[in-house]
């Protein structure tokens, strides 16, 4: 695989947006959505949707190309939590029918295998994170883990996890508190 | 709830925001308030910064080709119509072209004035009471007939948004028509529901803090109840500039 972009061959991708350059646009999809489409796949579970949602977001960003400030987060930041708002929109749709009904998806996942971890691990931006959900107690790294790649509510958690919904909680609470602390201390 | 003066509070909710967690009705409140609180939007962007290189850990998928070639139609360098709610050319053309065009439509038949002498709308139309005080006024449009369809006023002191359909004939079974507020950068507000006849919606705050800044209204086709997101999910149907009258 290509090595990612680099963030400011994005951002001026993204200016170039804001500037309604399509070829910008085309550029930015050829670089940015297979990462895209994964993250929404991961999180709709269903390929149509996530087609559906990847067209949407890609829209939103060109649409919004100019409220990108780059101040704030890098491109590809943005452009993910654009994709992941998007998929938690459309989970929250009418007639949603449950996602992995069956839990196989989340025993997949759940399970404390070092499978996303060692991918972390490999990449050097992650470095840092995987490290600190490292050192989370098994039950927080699997209870954030579940609800950043797989869009899990807190209780969609706790029906996979089979615990009580103030547990989990807890768990994602102190969770985020002590994965923010060994983040900033790196 | 006290929510500004409990810097764990937010923090803890901007994480859970970041992370996904915060669902629901919670979500769509604490979206409001990100855009009203530049700090909550911040400590959003740092959440989102620590986590997202999470993200580089999911398996990349190549979407298959008809995705670009949908998202390339759509994608249209001036003001697309799907792309229309946040479009920088969809400002433009409402500052300027349908401003002169709508503005005199809505202020000639409320003028005493010798220019419009011609004015067959009835002033009364856009104050129940009879009086017109300093407002906020807005007529929306048919995007496709460019015929009004609709008349929105609201006293500069007032929170209450008087709206009063000239086509009583708009709503549409099953779905319901929501009216937005679209400030010049950022996403669009939604104002409420709007029905065929008459009625009034209740502003978050006095119209001169609700509407000062914002250039232009537009009613989007939502499913019935409104928007499920809290952002414009339908077509465009109506829209025209918001005008301050006084």
């Amino acid at each position: 695989m290509a090595a990612d972009p680099l963030p400011a061959q994005l951002a001026a991708l993204l200016a170039a947006c804001a500037r309604r350059d399509q070829a910008a646009l085309a550029r930015l999809y050829e670089l940015t959505s297979a990462k895209l489409f994964g993250v929404a796949l991961r999180i709709v579970r269903r390929e149509d949707w996530a087609e559906d949602v990847l067209q949407e977001c890609y829209l939103r960003i060109w649409n919004n190309a100019q409220d990108y400030r780059a101040g704030l987060a890098a491109p590809m930041t943005w452009m993910t939590s654009i994709v992941r708002n998007r998929c938690l929109d459309w989970l929250r749709r009418p007639k949603f029918e449950v996602p992995d009904a069956d839990g196989s998806v989340a025993e997949a996942t759940a399970s404390d295998r070092p499978g996303p971890l060692a991918e972390l691990e490999r990449s050097k931006e992650a470095a840092g994170i995987a490290h600190c959900l490292q050192g989370l107690d098994a039950k927080q790294r699997q209870a954030i883990m579940l609800a950043f790649y797989d869009g899990l509510s807190h209780a969609e958690l706790a029906s996979h996890l089979r615990e009580p919904l103030g547990t989990v909680k807890t768990w994602v609470r102190r969770g985020l508190i002590r994965l923010k602390t060994c983040l900033e201390a790196a | 709830m006290n929510f500004r003066n409990k810097p764990e509070l937010h923090e803890r909710l901007a994480a859970e925001y970041a992370l996904g967690t915060l669902r629901g009705a919670a979500r769509r409140r604490f979206e409001r308030w990100m855009r009203e609180d530049a700090a909550l939007a911040m400590a959003v962007a740092r959440w989102e910064t620590r986590l997202s290189p999470m993200a580089g850990a999911v398996q990349p998928v190549p979407p298959p080709a008809h995705v670009w070639r949908r998202i390339r139609e759509r994608a249209q360098p001036a003001g697309p119509s799907q792309g229309l709610w946040n479009s920088v050319g969809f400002w433009r053309n409402l500052g300027l072209a349908a401003s002169s065009m709508a503005a005199a439509l809505l202020v000639a038949p409320l003028l005493i004035s010798p220019q419009a002498p011609q004015a067959t709308q009835t002033p009364a139309a856009l104050s129940p009471a009879g009086t017109i005080v300093a407002s906020y006024l807005a007529i929306l449009s048919d995007a496709k007939t460019q015929k009004p369809v609709l008349v929105v006023s609201a006293g500069r002191k007032s929170d209450q948004l008087w709206f009063r359909t000239l086509d009583p004939a708009i709503q549409v079974a099953g779905k319901s028509l929501e009216l937005w507020a679209l400030p010049r950068s950022g996403a669009p507000k939604s104002l409420g529901l709007v029905a065929g006849g008459e009625g009034k919606l209740t502003l978050v705050a006095a119209a001169d803090e609700s509407l000062g800044e914002i250039p232009a209204l537009a009613v989007s086709l939502e499913p019935a109840g409104g928007s499920p997101t809290g952002a414009p999910t339908g077509p465009v149907l109506y829209s025209g500039p918001c005008v301050k009258y006084w």
